[in-house]
């Protein structure tokens, strides 16, 4: 098994010059099980919140994923499939508020008394999330206190914007005796403040004190969780973070995408989100330079429509270095793209235009027969693909969102 | 009655227009008798603020107007806002920093949970698990910077004039100048700041420090030299610039040397460094002007008292003994090998670059064998004595930074030696980076105390193949850092009994208000059993504040009072100093005396206090959208002369202008223009205004042709209304409807293609969005939109005047700085528009035009400050209430006045 380990290394040290070392020192009693048992499923789940130029994204004839500009020479175009034809209903006058139902469905963000709806991830990571140290992970680029994942009360579940911070998370050694006495502290919190909210009870208003005793019951469940991780030791890798101030984002876009791939490899979790989100300051990718969202407003300008490509390019680049890095990953069974649901969207299909039909969607992984480009007849809600894609995960609801049906889309 | 009249005024003034298929702009008002739709708030926003009915079209009179909007407010759904709302992070952050005697801020270490809710009050955020478990985490690291498990790190004091290692060609900007350093130009090449650190500085804990700067004036010029002083991670002197963040400015304007002091909060393992950089010297290599330092003393982790105030403030009517204050003295300047009383002997010197170079703390100068004027032979090699046989764990080197490279070591190996002659095996040997300036550490496998180590270089660059060999450092490492010495304050007479007072006032000044025994009794038992499991009485103490500051009583607002003065209290302290009451106000409220005079006197003497420029900042950050000041940087190819100073200080011109506002209870109408503002030499030269000298921001009057003046023409303002890049006058003016004109947008209608003028192609600017116009859909909302981002078309990202656009032009290979950008000459600005009928030619006509409608601009500002202050947009009732507060002022509506009666009206609504 350990010789089995070493030929990934080598394969890595191969494919990858840009990784310093490599992949090595995967903790195996984690990553790979003395037994082998059924290839564990994960879920990434990204949204590009500008979207994607429809006409470079789409195939231009239907079914040839190689007549799509953008995605013309991915490394493993029999593992995709481009969905066109999907939208949210109820996005009409969205606009940007759109993209915080692109992982719930919930119509009309941008009213003023929008509460959201429990996320994808979400319900995904309630069946999925128990087995590993990070029930799931939410991932950003900028640090918004907002992504794609929300909460049951369609609360918003800040991500996890800063790479080092992920890496120490994921990876980093802890204090073990600091952290137990954090933890036996907090315990001892939780239980006054338990105790108060019984003081409380007499008095105060049921609302305020019901949240909050929502809130100490899930925070008794963490520690507990944690206190289970903390006799398991941390998966090391030696794999490095990037650094290129010129490009800064582009760099961010590539580690948060080698972080996913590393959380997954080390089983540390099942369930990711990113959210490739946007400011209205200015970036740099090769190419260009400027407001992504100044851009995405081309108005079918030529010259900015070239920019705005080079950002689009940009990520797509990094996204399929990743599927590639994934797809080089061997499990019993298969690569771990193999076994990883990936789903690049946006809830946006014109962000020119801001509006939310044609969202573009890419399925890839996740051992689905794959069909390269399928086109639906009439606009279908996306939430219908979500669905689809919690039955895949063994999770037996009858909706999700504005789904109307799993239509099987996947299914070829 | 009021109903039918109200129905009656609508269809009197509203139908003519608004009615059946080809109602204008798509607004059919005809069967707004059943149900209200959304298009209520549409109208009764546009008859409140006048914009409606049209100025061509007949108008209500006082009385009928009254009439519509109470029709139309006594309709308004009644939406629902939970009754209580969360603390924002840095409400949680304020108020723990005044409840521990603190000044710490974690606030970034607590996730941002506003969402796209603007005011970080918003009663619909819900407290998340995230978020308190954060909040945990961060009050364990406030509770150990007010109350250290192993006692408070001794004050130590250090002196240098010497920098760490810059990039060589950086270097050129600094030079040695009389018993010190002249700093010329040192923000470098391409705008980023690069690294000019000091050495032999480093903070061993987080905490506060004292920076004394013995610097002075050089040149002549009438402006002051600016100093920034930076902290950051010194990581390598190689070309990359590495993040600094400006920890204050110093404004040199002396010509003999004299100490500037400036106290800063740093990092532990931070480095200070210095720029500076002006047009004086702007790329003058070697110039003999700038700001002269002859050297920087830090002294820290300093407190305002001993022992400090958070012992005070957690243990009060407590004896306590504190050892005095001590203070340790680091002198850094000599190595290690001084430090050990060893020495240096090496194969071969060349006059200028003896061995002492290695030994200098500097690596621009450096030890090089002999190759003039004959070549020294191999093998190099430096000998390191060690008479005290002090162990030594390794070896600290550093190249020789600037010039060819000529003798830098490729490998290297270090062997050991009991009489100086015989050497033994190498203990280690290996590679050495050659273009890094930064120091290598040789770290041996195990300690040697032999009294002869020899550092030979087995291979080495040349660029002509000659052998040589230099070094720009090397010194040994003796031990690992040494921890940091403390002194530990000692508690008298700690029992169960005092412990239980520590809690019951930490609570009550948290909770604001009186608690009975079985409110405090959670809180106190946890501490109590803390105690008698550990005999530690302040890590008891830690347990329950942290409790206290976990709890709900503490983060969900508004509390449980045990009288009403209390509440008001809590209520006032939210809003003026986003904290919790403190000691003297808490004392008012004992005895249920905070109304009436009482309360009018609190109110002002708290709105006078320095507290309440929190309120200002926070205003700034959320009404004004100023948080998101850092997410943008202009881009220096358009705007060159943008940098760290501006950026420091323009923030802080709109917060200093604000607070004068409602300090003076200035008129409303000064939001939107007046002739002053608040400036310093650096913003004065931004603007245009001549003759402002130095760095302390001051009340500057305008010159006539100086077009500034009120909040939308301030550079703060201007640059976080773009992308750094590019104006557009359609973001400006949503900005300029939604925030200060209060002009209600409705959201652009389905499939409509949405423009964002592109400045690369400016001719096309107006028609593009001329043809946006002229579409039927898109008109109705546009003419009311876009004219606001016109008048400001003549104020690039930065915030300059400008009479034509920039056009971005490319540039070869890497970016170089340069002061004239990369831009050409586009187009000329035109900056004229139209609303509500009312041409315009500029900027100062708009202004003009805003303020003749001073109603509209009041009651903008007062719904945004009513829903600042109580976490919700103020209900249709609510609203009307505040259009009579400002009808009452008749025509001049105050600023302060205002704040003050939304806030006694808040009160009130408290109530209800």
């Amino acid at each position: 098994m350990i010789d089995w380990n070493r030929r990934e290394i080598l394969k890595y040290g191969l494919a990858f010059p840009s990784l310093p070392i490599g992949i090595q020192e995967l903790a195996y009693g984690t990553a790979f099980p003395e037994r082998p048992e059924k290839p564990k499923k994960r879920i990434l789940l990204i949204c590009n919140s500008l979207g994607f130029y429809g006409k470079y994204f789409f195939p231009r004839e239907r079914g040839e994923l190689n007549t799509s500009t953008y995605l013309k020479g991915f490394s493993n175009p029999e593992k995709l499939t481009v969905v066109e034809n999907l939208f949210h209903p109820g996005m009409e006058t969205s606009n940007h508020d759109s993209e915080k139902s692109f992982l719930t469905g919930a119509p009309h963000p941008e009213s003023p008394h929008f509460t959201n709806t429990v996320s994808l991830d979400q319900v995904l990571a309630s069946k999925m999330g128990g087995q590993t140290r990070f029930p799931f992970l939410s991932f950003s680029i900028y640090d918004r206190g907002w992504g794609c994942s929300w909460n049951d009360q369609g609360v918003a579940i800040p991500p996890m914007h800063d790479e080092e911070q992920i890496y120490n998370r994921l990876f980093g050694q802890e204090d073990l005796t600091a952290k137990k006495r954090e933890i036996r502290q907090n315990q001892i919190v939780l239980q006054a403040l338990k105790h108060d909210l019984l003081v409380l009870e007499k008095t105060e208003e049921k609302s305020a004190v019901e949240s909050y005793r929502r809130l100490i019951r899930q925070l008794e469940n963490r520690l507990e969780h944690e206190v289970h991780w903390l006799s398991a030791p941390k998966p090391r890798v030696s794999a490095k973070l990037n650094e290129d101030p010129e490009f800064a984002f582009s760099t961010k876009v590539s580690n948060l995408f080698r972080l996913a791939r590393l959380a997954f490899q080390t089983d540390s979790t099942r369930v990711i989100t990113l959210s490739l989100d946007w400011i209205y300051g200015a970036i740099d990718v090769p190419g260009a330079s400027g407001g992504w969202h100044t851009l995405s407003h081309h108005g079918g300008r030529k010259e900015t429509l070239q920019k705005l490509s080079c950002v689009e390019r940009d990520i797509l680049r990094h996204f399929d270095q990743f599927l590639k890095e994934m797809d080089q990953v061997s499990e019993p069974g298969g690569s771990l793209l193999d076994h990883t649901t990936v789903v690049m969207g946006s809830n946006f299909g014109d962000s020119s235009n801001h509006t939310c039909q044609n969202l573009p969607t890419l399925v890839a992984g996740g051992g689905i027969a794959h069909q390269q480009h399928r086109v639906l007849e009439a606009p279908t809600p996306l939430c219908n693909l979500w669905l689809e894609l919690l039955h895949r995960h063994d999770i037996d609801v009858d909706r999700f969102g504005s789904s109307v049906q799993d239509m099987q889309l996947l299914a070829n | 009655m009021a109903k039918d009249n109200g129905r009656a005024i609508l269809e009197k003034y509203c139908l003519d227009c608004h009615q059946g298929d080809q109602a204008e702009a798509g607004q059919d008002f005809s069967d707004l008798g059943g149900r209200l739709s959304p298009i209520t708030e549409l109208i009764f926003e546009n008859v409140a603020t006048g914009k409606m009915p049209p100025a061509d079209a007949d108008h209500p009179d006082k009385g009928e107007k009254r009439l519509l909007l109470e029709w139309l407010a006594s309709r308004s759904p009644q939406v629902r806002f939970p009754s209580f709302r969360r603390l924002s992070r840095s409400e949680f952050v304020q108020s723990s920093n005044d409840l521990l005697g603190i000044r710490l801020d974690l606030t970034e270490r607590i996730p941002d949970d506003r969402g796209s809710f603007r005011f970080d009050s918003n009663r619909r955020i819900a407290l998340s698990q995230e978020v308190l478990s954060s909040y945990f985490s961060v009050a364990d690291q406030m509770l150990e910077f007010a109350l250290p498990r192993k006692g408070f790190p001794v004050e130590q004091e250090w002196v240098t004039n010497k920098l760490k290692d810059s990039h060589s060609s950086y270097n050129i900007y600094v030079k040695d100048f009389r018993d010190g350093l002249l700093f010329s130009w040192t923000r470098a090449n391409n705008g980023n700041s690069y690294s000019f650190f000091y050495d032999h500085f480093e903070p061993p804990v987080s905490g506060w420090y004292e920076l004394t700067f013995d610097a002075a004036k050089v040149g002549d010029f009438p402006e002051t030299v600016s100093l920034q002083v930076h902290g950051g991670k010194y990581y390598f002197a190689d070309d990359r610039p590495q993040p600094q963040r400006l920890l204050g400015v110093i404004s040199l304007d002396n010509r003999e040397v004299q100490s500037h002091k400036i106290m800063v909060f740093l990092e532990k393992g931070e480095n200070v460094s210095v720029h500076l950089h002006s047009k004086h010297t702007f790329r003058k290599k070697n110039s003999n002007a700038g700001g002269f330092i002859r050297q920087m003393r830090a002294r820290g982790p300093v407190h305002e008292s001993w022992p400090p105030p958070s012992f005070k403030n957690i243990f009060p009517g407590l004896t306590t003994h504190a050892e005095k204050r001590t203070v340790l003295s680091r002198n850094e300047s000599r190595t290690n090998l001084q430090k050990i009383g060893g020495r240096l002997t090496v194969s071969s010197f060349q006059p200028g670059m003896e061995k002492e170079k290695m030994q200098d703390g500097s690596n621009q100068t450096f030890w090089h064998t002999r190759f003039h004027p004959t070549l020294a032979k191999g093998p190099h090699f430096v000998v390191l004595e060690n008479p005290m046989r002090v162990p030594l764990h390794g070896l600290r080197y550093a190249t020789w930074s600037g010039g060819n490279g000529n003798g830098q070591v490729k490998t290297y190996s270090v062997e050991s030696s009991s009489d100086g002659e015989n050497w033994n095996e190498p203990i280690v040997s290996g590679k050495l980076e050659t273009r890094l300036a930064n120091e290598q550490f040789i770290v041996f496998r195990k300690p040697v105390d032999l009294p002869f180590l020899r550092f030979l270089i087995t291979d080495s660059f040349s660029i002509d193949g000659r052998s040589l060999a230099s070094v720009g450092k090397l010194d040994v490492m003796t031990r690992v850092e040494p921890p940091v010495p403390t002194q530990s304050i000692e508690i008298l007479g700690s029992t169960a009994v005092e412990l239980e007072g520590c809690i019951r006032s930490f609570a009550e000044r948290a909770f604001s208000s009186r608690l009975a025994s079985s409110d405090l009794a959670p809180y106190v038992e946890i501490g109590r059993q803390e105690l008698e499991r550990t005999g530690d009485f302040v890590l008891a103490a830690r347990l329950a504040i942290k409790a206290i500051l976990s709890s709900p009583r503490f983060l969900l607002f508004p509390g449980k009072y045990s009288n009403d003065s209390y509440a008001r209290a809590a209520f006032l302290a939210k809003v003026f100093w986003r904290s919790v009451p403190d000691q003297k106000l808490l004392e008012v409220c004992r005895e249920n005396r905070l109304s009436g005079r009482i309360l009018d006197q609190q109110i002002k003497k708290m709105m006078s206090d320095p507290r309440s420029r929190r309120m200002v900042q926070s205003l700034a950050r959320q009404w004004l959208n100023l948080r998101a000041w850092k997410t943008i940087s202009p881009s220096l190819k358009l705007y060159p002369l943008y940098d760290d100073l501006l950026d420091h200080f323009l923030p802080m011109e709109t917060e200093m202008y604000l607070h004068y506002l409602i300090q003076e209870n200035r008129p409303v109408s000064e939001l939107i223009d007046s002739d002053y503002s608040f400036l310093n030499q650096r913003l004065a030269q931004h603007y245009g205004i001549p003759g402002v000298f130095g760095t302390h921001m001051r009340k500057v009057a305008f010159p006539d042709d100086v077009p500034r003046g009120g909040l939308l023409t301030m550079g703060s303002i201007l640059k976080v209304t773009t992308d750094g890049f590019d104006t557009s006058p359609i973001l400006r003016g949503a900005w300029v409807s939604r925030n200060i004109a209060g002009i209600p947008l409705s959201p652009p209608p389905e499939n409509v293609k949405a423009i964002e003028p592109d400045l690369q192609s400016a001719t096309s600017l107006r028609e593009q969005i001329d043809k946006h116009k002229n579409s039927e859909s898109c008109a109705s909302c546009h003419k009311s939109i876009d004219p606001y981002g016109f008048a400001l078309e003549s104020f690039d990202a930065s915030g300059q005047w400008r009479s034509r656009y920039r056009t971005r032009l490319p540039h070869r290979g890497t970016f170089q700085y340069r002061q004239q950008g990369y831009y050409k000459m586009g187009d000329e600005v035109d900056a004229s528009g139209e609303i509500n009928g009312k041409e315009f030619r500029g900027v100062t006509e708009f202004k003009a035009l805003l303020n003749s409608n001073q109603q509209r601009i009041a009651y903008n500002f007062a719904r945004k400050f009513f829903e600042y202050t109580n976490g919700y947009a103020p209900d249709f009732i609510q609203r009307l209430e505040l259009l009579k507060m400002i009808e009452d002022q008749n025509g001049s509506c105050h600023t302060g006045d205002l704040v003050r009666r939304i806030v006694v009206f808040s009160l009130e609504e408290l109530n209800r």
